[in-house]
């Protein structure tokens, strides 16, 4: 195609006038591209196929991912800490997928919030609420000696056998031909589509790279994180972490947040900020609150990374016959980004079934979804800075610690504290739920009466709950 | 577990530096198609240059014609190569790890046919004007090769052959129903059409002196192959009815009718025999191949022998001939045959084989043809012989002074490797001439990328594409016509796609894209082997470029501190 038959894809995506007049719905023998294999993708794809075969529709689905995930190491995995939410592996359970014991390490009973003024527990507030751990890939570039499946992977084969196409064929960029999407092709070649879903993620250039879009739309902001893996026995790790994922609220220069996840024989550090650097990992793992909670002898890992996370949303993650899902459109905040790309996999394919493909029909029955997450996570801001300023300080500090570890031990009716920092932590509620238990008169009352506390001097601190010896 | 005094010293030192280092370094790698043989050129780099045609930008019958370019710049007959190589570049393959190796030599068939099919010339050498003029004796295939290497960096070069056509033994060894003669007519034409003069029916030694030669030329090259049969030592081996392979396969590629009546016995396990008996079952004839050794080590390439198999031919394992009988009048009636059975390895490495005793029996013959040896003729040129040993060259065919050897008169080989011998002859003597370094010669002196460090999840599995056959049961009845064809164009392309491009970059964008550091850059004018520029200032050395790059060229170097 020379440039000067085609149109460019502003042009096309943003021409609603234009669309009212075509025909937008998949019909029998219609095309379909999933750019991107992981969850978003199978997600979206899983979606599309089960409500096609409801309403008798055949079409076909291409999911477009160079990547294997059988892989150990980076080239097979997607970079994230590796934690779900039980409540996320109840829905996926609830619409017929369910993840197998050797995908799933559940047992993760409780978050540990560790702080240089002492450390609480804090059990899963509701039953219900667990959490679970899992790679994403097929786990450490050593660990392909332990007995793990690729999460991703998982569904990806899930996905294959609903009748998609995995084609090993990297996308290098979106253009628009005689109205279709055309999809680039890393070897130079490529192929027009009836819906292209992108479901790219931000670690891959491609999100970057898909040219003039319309007005309003525009890759997502992004930040740094940094997650290694170190390996030691199991039993040393049970021994260490117990069945809890360790949180570091630390007064460090330039550090945000980090957490050590167990995962059997290996230990997952991930780290979130702005400003990582080697020296910062450095000093935080050997800041003496991190050297206690770590396991004897534990060995770094041939493997690290420093992915980048989803911060802000593309205003509009749509166009004709064009769809962000995932990551490379909305997701919540820090937290729970597979369920992010469950919801937005699973909004996108409806809309694109039951409605069109179109930038209208998207906006009408996509957007409504990626807007309560867009809204979500502006409270979720509000609550991480409170909280980015709360760790800041000796004092706040002392009195969230004081709070938690009250609750924790006279199991009370209410435990505002630990439930906002369970959530916070593990992404289980909406950041609007959260913030209004803060709301609470007893959360309040509680807080006051702790940051008293925590003013006056040379006050017994509550001895914490023992848990897991 | 979450009070001070349950952890105390717990953790051992950690490191200064954690992050285990994958800094990247494009460092290219030789691809093991290429160790396996180096007459196809950079196989690796026409293939790219088809495949990767999309990326370059290049239309297909340009990327077609650069592609055949590169292969005739060492090797001009690739249509013939294409036709009867054994082809080592494909058992090397990494892709044999995967599904199939790829079908180099049916490819190389291919553009061989493009570049005759279209005409191209033979690329020359730009702004050399020798005024040096080489003789080559000998017209086969390592005499033709050095003469085309050398006409085309602007050499004078004459080729004398003894024979009434230029070719040898690819001419008068190899059956039509291999390699059709106009096929090699229009592949010698080429080299020809650069200038090279051919004195043909001019034996050097005995139309000619070599002296005279010599004084003629300021260099010589001797590709004289290896043309004489040896006889079967055996009583009743001279006479009548019993050929050696060489001599019947000139007839019969000269068209001269041979009378061998109808019950043929061909000894012999190399090419040669295997030829001579599927020319001697095409004139009606039924044929035993008789081999002493087993089927493992019969040295003709393993699918002619299942194709001789198919055309009805009888195969005799582990028997050697004792004589041959004749009846009163002399007339070849049978041979006299013992089993034999392998004993441990000889110094070819294959097993040697020892006659059993007491195993004698007699197959009935009208004809018997020999084909276990050739030897070069030495006529007129034994003042080259040191002591009764053939020539023994230098690396690059030097003999000292100024005659070089090469092809089937220094050690019998596949025509490939006499192809090779010219080529490397030609390319030292134009260093020597020119006063210039030699150029790199074979060994890049670069790794060989082996399987492991090969992406095979980067690519679908998929079958190799196949050399078309004719049914094996009109052969016989198509008599010299040639066996086999040409993969199409489109197979052709879609056989491209299968290469990995072991050990260098085929720009299929995956560092690019999964580098979030922007490491990588690409290049404005990209070429086959080198899209993309590398800068590790903001390398998180997470090294999962080196872990996606399909052909292993991304590696990683030394950890920075």
């Amino acid at each position: 195609m020379s440039p000067l038959t085609q149109k460019s894809v502003a042009d096309s995506f943003s021409d609603f006038v234009e669309s009212e007049e075509k025909d937008f719905t998949l019909r029998d023998g219609s095309r379909i591209a999933v750019v991107g294999g992981g969850p978003a993708g199978s997600f979206f794809t899983y979606f599309l196929l089960k409500m096609a075969q409801a309403i008798d529709l055949d079409i076909e689905v291409d999911i477009f991912e160079p990547r294997s995930f059988k892989y150990c190491g980076p080239a097979g995995c997607n970079h994230c800490g590796g934690i779900v939410s039980e409540s996320l592996v109840q829905t996926l359970a609830a619409e017929g997928i369910v993840l197998p014991r050797s995908v799933v390490q559940r047992g993760v009973e409780s978050y540990v919030v560790h702080m240089d003024v002492g450390d609480v527990a804090i059990e899963s507030p509701v039953h219900e609420r667990r959490i679970a751990a899992l790679y994403r890939g097929n786990g450490p570039r050593e660990g392909c000696d332990v007995e793990l499946e690729s999460f991703d992977n998982y569904l990806q084969e899930m996905v294959k056998g609903l009748g998609a196409n995995i084609v090993p064929q990297l996308i290098t960029g979106v253009e628009n031909h005689d109205d279709r999407p055309f999809l680039k092709y890393g070897d130079g070649k490529g192929e027009r589509y009836d819906l292209v879903a992108m479901a790219a993620g931000v670690n891959s250039n491609l999100i970057n790279m898909l040219g003039e879009l319309p007005g309003d739309y525009e890759p997502p902001k992004t930040t740094r994180g940094y997650i290694c893996e170190f390996r030691s026995t199991k039993e040393e790790i049970m021994r260490i972490l117990g069945r809890a994922v360790h949180v570091f609220l630390l007064d460090i220069p330039r550090f945000e947040f980090a957490a050590i996840i167990p995962k059997g024989q290996f230990v997952t550090v991930v780290m979130v900020g702005e400003d990582l650097d080697q020296e910062l990992v450095h000093t935080f793992l050997n800041d003496p609150v991190v050297r206690r909670t770590f396991p004897t002898g534990a060995t770094p890992c041939v493997c690290s990374c420093s992915p980048l996370i989803n911060l802000g949303a593309r205003k509009r993650p749509y166009g004709d016959r064009v769809v962000m899902i995932g990551d490379s459109g909305i997701t919540r905040l820090y937290k729970d980004g597979i369920g992010a790309a469950f919801r937005t996999g699973k909004a996108a394919a409806t809309s694109a079934i039951f409605h069109g493909v179109s930038a209208k029909d998207f906006e009408k029955h996509y957007w409504p979804t990626c807007r309560n997450i867009v809204n979500d996570n502006r409270v979720g801001k509000v609550m991480f800075a409170t909280n980015a300023i709360m760790k800041n300080s000796r004092i706040t500090r002392k009195a969230m610690l004081r709070m938690a570890q009250k609750e924790q031990q006279k199991d009370q009716a209410r435990p505002h504290m630990s439930t906002l920092l369970w959530n916070m932590f593990t992404g289980s509620a909406p950041y609007v739920e959260m913030f209004r238990g803060t709301l609470h008169p007893g959360f309040i009352y509680n807080l006051m009466l702790s940051l008293g506390a925590a003013l006056v001097p040379g006050k017994k601190a509550v001895q914490p709950r023992k848990k897991v010896a | 577990m979450t009070s001070e005094k349950d952890l105390s010293g717990s953790a051992s030192e950690i490191p200064e530096r954690i992050t285990p280092s994958f800094r990247p370094a494009q460092i290219e790698k030789t691809a093991p198609c290429q160790v396996g043989c180096a007459n196809c050129g950079d196989i690796r780099g026409w293939i790219g240059m088809v495949a990767q045609r999309h990326k370059t930008g290049l239309a297909r019958e340009e990327a077609l014609e650069k592609a055949w370019r590169l292969l005739a710049d060492v090797n001009p007959f690739p249509a013939t190569l294409g036709r009867i190589c054994p082809h080592p570049c494909e058992s090397h393959c990494n892709r044999s790890e995967l599904d199939e190796p790829l079908a180099i030599n049916a490819m190389e068939r291919f553009l061989g046919d493009f570049g005759i099919q279209n005409a191209l010339p033979l690329p020359r050498a730009r702004g050399i004007e020798a005024k040096e003029w080489v003789g080559v004796v000998g017209a086969g295939p390592s005499g033709l090769s050095f003469a085309y290497q050398m006409s085309r960096r602007g050499y004078r070069v004459t080729v004398y052959d003894a024979r009434e056509k230029a070719g040898g033994m690819l001419r008068f060894g190899v059956p039509d129903f291999r390699l059709p003669q106009e096929v090699l007519d229009a592949e010698i034409q080429k080299i020809l059409d650069l200038g090279v003069e051919l004195k043909l029916n001019t034996r050097v030694g005995t139309d000619i002196s070599l002296e005279e030669v010599r004084s003629r030329h300021s260099s010589l090259y001797l590709g004289i192959g290896a043309q004489m049969g040896r006889g079967l030592p055996v009583p009743g081996g001279e006479g009548s009815s019993v050929w050696t392979g060489s001599d019947y396969l000139a007839r019969i590629n000269s068209g001269e009718p041979v009378d061998i009546g109808s019950r043929v016995i061909v000894v012999g396990g190399g090419n040669s025999a295997v030829d001579a008996a599927r020319c001697a079952r095409r004139g009606g004839a039924e044929v035993t191949i008789l081999y002493r050794r087993s089927r493992d080590e019969m040295p003709a390439i393993s699918h002619e022998v299942e194709d001789a198999l198919e055309e009805g031919i009888e195969l005799v394992l582990l028997a050697s001939p004792l004589s041959i009988q004749r009846d009163a009048q002399g007339n070849l009636t049978g041979v006299e045959v013992q089993r034999m059975s392998l004993g441990p390895p000889d110094s070819s490495g294959r097993r040697r084989p020892l006659p059993v005793e007491g195993s004698e029996f007699t197959l009935e013959a009208t004809a018997v043809i020999a084909a276990i040896a050739q030897i070069p003729v030495l006529d007129g040129l034994e003042s080259l012989d040191h002591e009764g040993d053939w020539l023994v060259p230098n690396a690059d065919g030097s003999t000292g002074g100024d005659v070089q050897v090469g092809g089937d008169a220094v050690h019998a080989g596949i025509a490939g490797e006499a192809i090779i011998q010219g080529r490397l002859a030609a390319e030292a003597l134009h260093a020597r001439l020119r006063g210039i370094e030699p150029g790199k010669v074979e060994a890049t002196g670069l790794p060989e990328i082996r399987p492991d460090k090969v992406r095979f999840a980067s690519k679908v599995g998929s079958e190799a594409v196949h050399t078309p056959m004719r049914p094996a049961g009109d052969r016989i009845a198509a008599g010299m016509a040639e066996v086999s064809g040409t993969i199409t164009e489109n197979q052709f392309l879609a056989e491209v796609e299968r290469c990995y491009s072991c050990g260098t970059c085929s720009g299929c964008e995956q560092c690019f894209m999964y580098c979030t550091s922007g490491c990588f850059t690409r290049l404005e004018e990209p070429r086959p082997g080198m899209y993309f520029t590398l800068n590790l200032d903001q390398c998180k050395e997470c090294g999962k470029c080196i872990e996606v790059c399909p052909g292993g060229f991304l590696q990683a170097t030394a950890p920075s501190v």
